[in-house]
């Protein structure tokens, strides 16, 4: 393992320090808990609060969209290990407002548990909570079992719509409408060409071969669909417009977000060969492209690859992916 | 029911479950991961032990800082399950000083009904649920005979749900991967569901 970090065993520790230090004018840890981050200042009274949370090892995913427009709070977990329940619990009562929480995070059976736990925690104080799961990596299970499939990098723009929606001043169900119609319209694929290391664990989590590309690939190594011989840019390009293009109606005249997500070794020229791949794909059937995203919003440390993410947009969903949003890893307005 | 019962209830299922600690590790070795034993006498010995410094009177929060501290202490799939028992019965229980047997089976029903729902899960599953689910019903059928008689009805209604655990294949976890092959095995989280009223019915009589 060559990385330029410490003692492994003080990676979180060190990253949220250094994230402390680098952005404490606009983001605050909750008693000084570095497991609580949190908005600075806080949003308006009144507004729907919107958290997330989960393990460490994916930045700018998940903390990275805490910030105007976007997140209220995140608890932060080990490095892809869920936060407990209890920092969950402590961060949504410290969000609340009195219009609620919502909890919007991916579909991760750790994560799941922890959160409801929190959830039932906050209402025995009378605290209102709704959960929305983001399950956009079409991958990850057919989609006969969607309800099973993970949370990757669309979570962003799940994130980005229901928090312009929560500082428009919708309620608790509202805002959670609005997530859920963004998620219903979200979906994501990855590909992997090289393995992340966990701090802890000191070696590859996985391998591929030098010739090798692992399709569909989950952001902690969890297995694809298939291994493949390398491929093309626009080999890879097609083959996941292909298996989203299965899901969401894309014809002649629909309006479509695109993110190309680096996994966190990939160069930002390579993501722009492929989002260059997927942009033809769209205008041959006749599909616009609408804030189009190129860069590491959800990565997997070292892990060399990259996912596509299409989002469906109407001109409600549209508006609220506009608004202004600005956190110390996201503004909207260079998109 | 009162706070100071629930104590004397907690230190009993300590008990016997430090006294079967082997057994049920060696149930959750046929086909788990083998910590059950471990992880309900974690899970309990922290609650006996914070309940015995504790003063808090309304049963609602008690049974709130009895689901926060049973998860902390055994943060392991059954640990968090048991946590929304106590977390369901804490809701139900809510602004109350005491308790009748009919307020405390209701609680449990409540529990019961938020474990499945956060669980996914239902009686015949080869599960906890299994010794836990016929007890609530025990517990219903019972309740004009008294506490004691009602725990005895409930105690034998989770021996014999628990025995049937024989006869189910198993859906969850990591005994899922078994499948046909679980036919015949006891399992072990029914056991642990069967030993707490087995407790209970010891300090009831």
């Amino acid at each position: 393992m060559r990385k330029l970090i410490n003692k492994p065993e003080d990676f979180v520790e060190e990253v949220i320090e250094g994230i402390m230090m680098a952005y404490g004018d606009r983001l605050r840890l909750h008693n000084g808990d570095s497991r609580i981050v949190l908005r600075n200042p806080p949003a308006r009274p009144g507004k729907v609060a919107i958290v997330t949370g989960g393990g460490s090892g994916h930045l700018p995913v998940f903390l990275g969209y805490v910030g105007r427009g976007m997140l209220d709070g995140c608890a932060v977990g080990n490095v892809f290990a869920s936060p407990s329940s209890q920092k969950m619990f402590e961060m949504i009562k410290a969000v609340d407002s009195g219009a609620g929480v919502l909890c919007l995070y991916g579909n991760y059976g750790g994560d799941n548990l922890n959160f409801d736990m929190a959830c039932e925690m906050a209402e025995f104080e009378d605290i209102k909570t709704k959960t929305v799961r983001v399950r956009d990596d079409v991958a990850s299970s057919p989609p006969e079992m969607a309800e099973k499939r993970r949370g990757v990098a669309g979570m962003v723009y799940a994130f980005k719509v229901a928090g312009a929606a929560a500082e428009e001043g919708l309620n608790l169900d509202q805002v959670a409408a609005v997530a859920q119609k963004a998620l219903d319209n979200i979906r994501t694929m990855g590909v992997a060409l090289s393995p992340c290391v966990v701090p802890q664990v000191g070696k590859p989590t996985f391998s591929i071969k030098e010739n090798e590309i692992e399709i569909g690939m989950g952001i902690h190594g969890e297995p694809g669909i298939e291994v493949r011989e390398m491929m093309t840019a626009d080999a890879v390009a097609s083959l996941i417009f292909d298996k989203i293009a299965a899901e969401l109606e894309l014809n002649e005249g629909s309006e479509v977000s695109v993110m190309v997500n680096g996994l966190g070794a990939t160069p930002l020229e390579e993501l722009l060969i492929v989002y260059r791949a997927v942009a033809k794909l769209l205008a041959a059937r006749g599909v616009k492209v609408f804030m189009p995203h190129v860069g590491e919003f959800a990565t997997s440390m070292e892990m060399a690859g990259l996912s596509v993410t299409i989002f469906k947009l109407d001109e409600e969903l549209k508006r609220y992916l506009r608004a202004p949003a600005s956190t110390p890893f996201y503004t909207s307005e260079n998109k | 029911m009162k706070a100071s019962m629930l104590r004397t209830a907690a230190a009993a299922i300590r008990d016997i479950m430090v006294a079967n600690k082997d057994y049920l590790t060696a149930l959750d070795q046929q086909n788990g991961d083998g910590d059950l034993g471990i992880t309900m006498v974690q899970g309990y010995s922290a609650l006996a032990q914070m309940l015995e410094q504790e003063t808090e009177q309304d049963l609602g929060k008690l049974f709130m800082k009895c689901a926060t501290r049973f998860n902390d202490a055994a943060p392991s799939t059954l640990g968090t399950i048991t946590s929304f028992v106590l977390m369901g019965m804490a809701k139900a229980l809510k602004g109350k000083t005491e308790a009748s047997l009919e307020d405390m089976t209701a609680a449990y029903e409540a529990g019961l009904a938020l474990m499945m729902e956060k669980a996914h899960s239902k009686p015949g599953e080869k599960t906890i649920l299994d010794s836990l689910e016929p007890a609530a019903r025990a517990l219903r059928a019972n309740l004009d005979k008294g506490a004691a008689q009602a725990l005895t009805a409930a105690a034998k209604a989770a021996t014999e749900g628990s025995e049937a655990t024989r006869t189910m294949k198993s859906v969850h976890g990591r005994a899922a991967y078994y499948g046909e092959k679980s036919l015949g095995l006891l399992d072990g989280g029914s056991v642990a569901g069967r030993l707490i009223f087995e407790a209970l019915t010891h300090i009831a009589g």
